[in-house]
């Protein structure tokens, strides 16, 4: 009996998996990125949806630092994801971000620890923490919170893929180092949604 | 008229306290540094908490012949040049031993201006030197600064002031040397216990003059041995003593050191030229042919708790890297012999004058978060003689001797505000019997602060209580004092 349940629950979550392949779709295009230096590393999401609420990632974000760098420079994590923030200097490191999107109420400073270990960190609320290094301030890192788990970075020329949307009417927001938040409206099908977008400083 | 100088003055400190308002309100930012901070891509502040005094890294680094202490290729983001394949070694003796230079030239500069208020000196005073009551930017220097290294043992540096009080008036070299890393690897040794440096180098003095952050140096490295004043007319016996040598200047030499015990133990014995003086003249000679010797030792006392932090080039803080909680004794000893009368230049009946002397101290410096405790006490004892040139005789006089030190703090308010306190003290004998100071003991007493309005630019505010000096009223003849107080304020940056 309990042998059948579970091929029967099996089947279940294979089924809605399937389903849920199949009727999602991407959302794709390319961020032109207008007076500033490149598009790369812009983040594209997918806001809130209302009445739909999103169960926090297991797998963590690793954010490195290697070679006095934050590697990589910009993460983007649904909400409640944890970060590890791992060392692979043999050099002292620290991270701390004075705020989150300019709520110093939210400034967090993770202390120091050796090479070759991790710090996780849970993020819980939504904006962009910029990563820093008390004794080497020219190190600098994002980590932005978005709401959902639609998100994509942009590569070196603005490109970007979000992948496996359910279809629906959504709002996309985009968050950069340097440009100002954008926001537009998308319809996604099944298939693919293209959507270029233009950021400007 | 009064009444506008001192409007004047109020409006210059309004002006210059709302500049500093004005660069503070901008958004900070680190990056316009020199050699190695182009070198590593990497802010002033590795190094310095507040340039050019080294943090527990910058130490690690400069010991380690300008190098980061581990895993330096990692993070040198301007590759080298090399000079021969690194398999050349295998090649060697038949072949060039392999060597490096920087990518590009390693050179940096500083500049350093003070705006000084001094308080107002007598008119006897006036007559014999005029101190103006404000000087802006005085001095006004200029420094080149290179440094780097030659592969894997080798490092140098020179700094030289191409322009020292201004209008390109001439500066002069301050250390320029070479130095060889780790000798003691031939012997087996531990890491760098055994180094060796060539050149024109300050002495390995427990508080740096050549790169304090201070605007005014130690008053006892500044201390000279003089017997008696400039000789007068019709003077007939003479006390010889008279010995230019001062621990703050550069000398040249050969310096053995090393830093074995994870850098905690510090040695370092040099073989110095010394400099000497024509007595009465004032006229200083840099070489004779005795040589000097300076020695100093130090341990270091890790106070840290945690072992993996302890033995870490910098302590894992709660926040973030910080110079570990720590002690610091050290003790110095330099020995040397002033000759006079080469020649018999200034008794023509009396040969090469020897007159040894020494100077000796301890040192204690204590760091504990971002406080900074320190100092050091000295004396000097110069052998002195009395010549009498009616009786042409020499003789034994008692040693021209003084005594003193400095104590202060400094604390780091935040990282950019750093407070600061200094007590400087010499008792000279001499020099009181000469009219230098009112008391035995020149006391002066320094608060000031600083500003790093961004990693390599900073203002400086220092306040000087000075000691009293005698001078004599000239209608009434008797002896009056003159504190000759100062307020220095300055900027520097580098780039």
């Amino acid at each position: 009996m309990n042998r059948m349940l579970r091929v029967f629950a099996v089947l279940v979550v294979a089924g809605v998996a399937f389903g849920t392949q199949s009727w999602a779709g991407d959302i794709k295009g390319k961020v032109t990125a207008q007076g500033m230096k490149s598009s790369e590393n812009i983040v594209v999401y997918v806001d809130a949806v209302a009445g739909k609420k999103f169960d926090a990632p297991a797998d963590h974000v690793v954010v490195d630092q290697k070679k006095m760098t934050f590697v990589p420079h910009v993460s983007v994590v649904q909400q409640g994801a944890t970060v590890d923030f791992l060392n692979s200097d043999p050099v002292g490191h620290n991270v701390y971000w004075p705020s989150i999107s300019g709520n110093k109420k939210l400034a967090h400073n993770m202390g120091t620890w050796p090479q070759g270990q991790k710090k996780p960190f849970q993020f819980m609320d939504l904006g962009a923490a910029s990563l820093l290094c008390n004794v080497h301030p020219e190190m600098s890192g994002y980590v932005v919170v978005v709401p959902t788990p639609y998100f994509a970075v942009t590569d070196k020329d603005g490109n970007y893929t979000i992948k496996n949307v359910p279809p629906g009417h959504y709002t996309i927001l985009t968050w950069s180092e340097e440009g100002k938040p954008t926001t537009q409206a998308v319809d996604v099908t099944a298939a693919t949604t293209t959507l270029d977008i233009t950021v400007k400083k | 008229m009064k009444r506008a100088a001192t409007n004047l003055v109020v409006g210059a400190v309004l002006l210059v306290f709302g500049s500093f308002l004005w660069m503070l309100a901008s958004t900070p930012s680190a990056d316009a540094i020199p050699a190695f901070s182009r070198k590593y891509q990497t802010s002033c502040s590795t190094c310095h908490s507040n340039y050019p005094e080294l943090n527990d890294f910058g130490e690690a680094f400069k010991k380690n012949g300008f190098k980061f202490p581990k895993d330096d290729d990692q993070f040198v983001k301007e590759p080298p040049v090399l000079l021969g394949a690194k398999a050349q070694k295998e090649a060697f003796p038949k072949a060039l031993y392999p060597g490096e230079i920087p990518g590009s030239i390693p050179i940096g500069f500083r500049y350093s201006g003070n705006f000084n208020w001094n308080a107002k000196q007598p008119a006897p005073l006036q007559a014999a030197g005029f101190t103006p009551q404000t000087d802006l930017f005085v001095p006004n220097t200029l420094t080149i600064i290179g440094a780097g290294s030659f592969g894997q043992n080798f490092a140098f540096w020179i700094d030289d002031d191409l322009s020292a009080a201004g209008t390109g008036a001439g500066g002069g070299l301050g250390d320029g040397y070479l130095r060889y890393n780790d000798l003691g690897h031939v012997f087996k040794l531990p890491k760098n216990s055994l180094n060796v440096r060539f050149g024109q180098f300050e002495l390995d003095l427990p508080f740096s003059q050549a790169r304090t952050i201070y605007p005014s140096a130690y008053d006892i490295y500044g201390e000279t041995a003089v017997a008696q004043p400039a000789p007068a007319a019709g003077q007939t016996v003479f006390q010889t003593t008279n010995n230019p040598f001062i621990m703050g200047t550069p000398q040249r030499g050969i310096e053995f050191g090393g830093y074995p015990n994870n850098g905690n133990f510090t040695w370092s014995v040099a073989l110095v030229d010394g400099t000497n003086s024509n007595y009465g003249l004032g006229q200083s000679i840099f070489a004779r042919n005795t040589k000097d010797v300076y020695i100093r030792v130090s341990q270091k006392f890790n106070l840290e708790r945690d072992a993996a932090s302890r033995n870490d080039v910098q302590a894992a803080g709660p926040t973030g890297p910080r110079d570990h909680t720590s002690i610091r004794v050290g003790g110095f000893y330099y020995a040397g012999t002033n000759e006079l009368n080469y020649g018999g230049s200034q008794f023509g009946f009396l040969g090469v004058i020897s007159e040894p002397f020494y100077r000796a101290g301890g040192d204690i410096r204590f760091k504990y978060r971002n406080l900074e405790l320190f100092g050091l006490g000295m004396v000097g004892h110069d052998n002195n003689h009395s010549v009498d040139t009616t009786a042409m005789t020499i003789s034994t006089a008692p040693a021209v001797t003084f005594t003193g030190g400095f104590a202060g703090a400094n604390y780091w308010v935040y990282p950019w505000l750093i407070g600061y306190m200094r007590y400087d003290f010499v008792n000279s004998p001499t020099d009181f019997a000469n009219g230098v100071s009112q008391y035995r003991t020149r006391n002066r007493f320094s608060p000031g602060f600083q500003i790093l309005v961004r990693a390599n630019i900073k203002v400086i505010g220092e306040y000087q209580y000075h000691w009293g000096m005698p001078y004599t009223d000239p209608i009434t003849n008797n002896t009056l004092y003159f504190r000759p107080n100062a307020f220095v304020g300055g900027i520097d940056y580098v780039f």
